[in-house]
């Protein structure tokens, strides 16, 4: 038999169980490289159907499966099981309600994501043919557009644990930037108006959990920043 | 977590950030003086006179005006978003950064009456 994974993943049905418990599982190393979702799977497909987690494109892109990974945020996905502390303790995204073991409720956070009007907001007249960007301008939407939404930032959070109802957390406020610094966006004033708030934006204590999780090594806490700086050259 | 009707910013918050940093910036330029005073007294270079002339020296009743409203305003601001963070209850939130206030206000005025008032 070859060389074995140990893991302890949370289960938790709210429809059967009184309260969360860990389950242990032990996994073979399939290959060499094998990522965390690839010991979920087999849990899943040869050890026990029951447990249940998102997952789609399984290489850090749709975002999916997020999830809290020996007390770190990150996407089983693109994790290498070879670097992880054993037992691999893997828990659902903290600070969501808990739909079912790794499955979390993220109807809140959407909705958030909603509240920023994520899209291309423009009073010109639209061209004949695209709205066009510099090389420079399009640069800066680096670090910014990568973002997939995973959740892995905002739920590592401590502001967005105390205030989430408030607080719009780093994913929202990045994209929030991104829009921003949209060279072809038109909306800049109204979207600085909707975050200045001692809530929705100044919450953020520049704890920098967000920079720690994020999968795509994005920096949520400058473009946080970023939006505070726009909003005190307005002022000043 | 209950979905929220969007209430809207509330168009607040720059301020507190604001004069968090500013007061910041002031604490640390004035800060380390009270602490090279000390340091002179108890090292022998300024006796009792002396200390108190330094004191009473119009520039020092300035800068140790600046000092005591840039903590008063440093200290204050960050225990506001202490509560805010913490204090989940609005009715309890109100009441303890309205004490924070009043408390705090009090502590400077009767601080700056100190500074203004001695001397003669």
């Amino acid at each position: 038999m070859g060389e074995m994974i140990r893991l302890t993943v949370f289960r938790y049905d709210p429809e059967r169980d009184a309260k969360p418990s860990m389950q242990t599982f032990e996994v073979p190393l399939l290959k060499p490289g094998m990522k965390l979702l690839d010991a979920l799977n087999h849990i899943k497909w040869e050890l026990d159907g029951t447990l249940t987690f998102r997952r789609s494109c399984g290489e850090g892109v749709c975002g999916s499966d997020g999830m809290n990974i020996n007390g770190v945020n990150g996407l089983a996905c693109i994790t290498p099981v070879a670097g992880l502390k054993q037992p691999i303790h893997v828990r659902p995204l903290p600070g969501m309600r808990v739909i079912r073991d790794l499955v979390v409720d993220m109807d809140h956070f959407f909705d958030q994501y909603r509240q920023i009007e994520p899209w291309l907001q423009t009073s010109t007249p639209t061209p004949e043919h695209e709205r066009l960007q510099t090389p420079e301008e399009r640069a800066e939407l680096d670090g910014q557009y990568e973002c997939i939404l995973c959740g892995c930032c905002t739920t590592s959070c401590p502001s967005w644990w105390w205030n989430g109802e408030r607080f719009l957390g780093p994913a929202v406020l990045l994209q929030a930037n991104r829009w921003l610094v949209d060279s072809r966006d038109e909306a800049t004033g109204k979207r600085l108006d909707q975050l200045e708030d001692a809530f929705r934006l100044y919450r953020c204590h520049q704890i920098m959990n967000c920079m720690d999780a994020c999968p795509k090594e994005l920096n949520p806490t400058a473009a946080i920043d970023s939006i505070k700086r726009k909003i005190l050259a307005r002022k000043s | 977590m209950k979905v929220r009707k969007d209430q809207g910013a509330a168009r607040s918050g720059f301020e507190d950030w604001y004069w968090q940093r500013l007061s910041a910036i002031v604490l640390a330029l004035l800060l380390p003086l009270p602490f090279v005073l000390i340091i002179a007294v108890y090292s022998g270079r300024v006796d009792q006179f002396g200390l108190l002339d330094l004191l009473d020296h119009p520039l020092s009743r300035l800068l140790h005006t600046l000092l005591i409203l840039a903590l008063i305003v440093h200290a204050y601001m960050g225990l506001k978003v202490i509560c805010e963070d913490y204090v989940p209850h609005i009715g309890w939130r109100v009441t303890l950064i309205g004490a924070m206030l009043v408390v705090m206000s009090g502590f400077g005025i009767w601080w700056l009456a100190m500074i203004w008032a001695w001397g003669g």
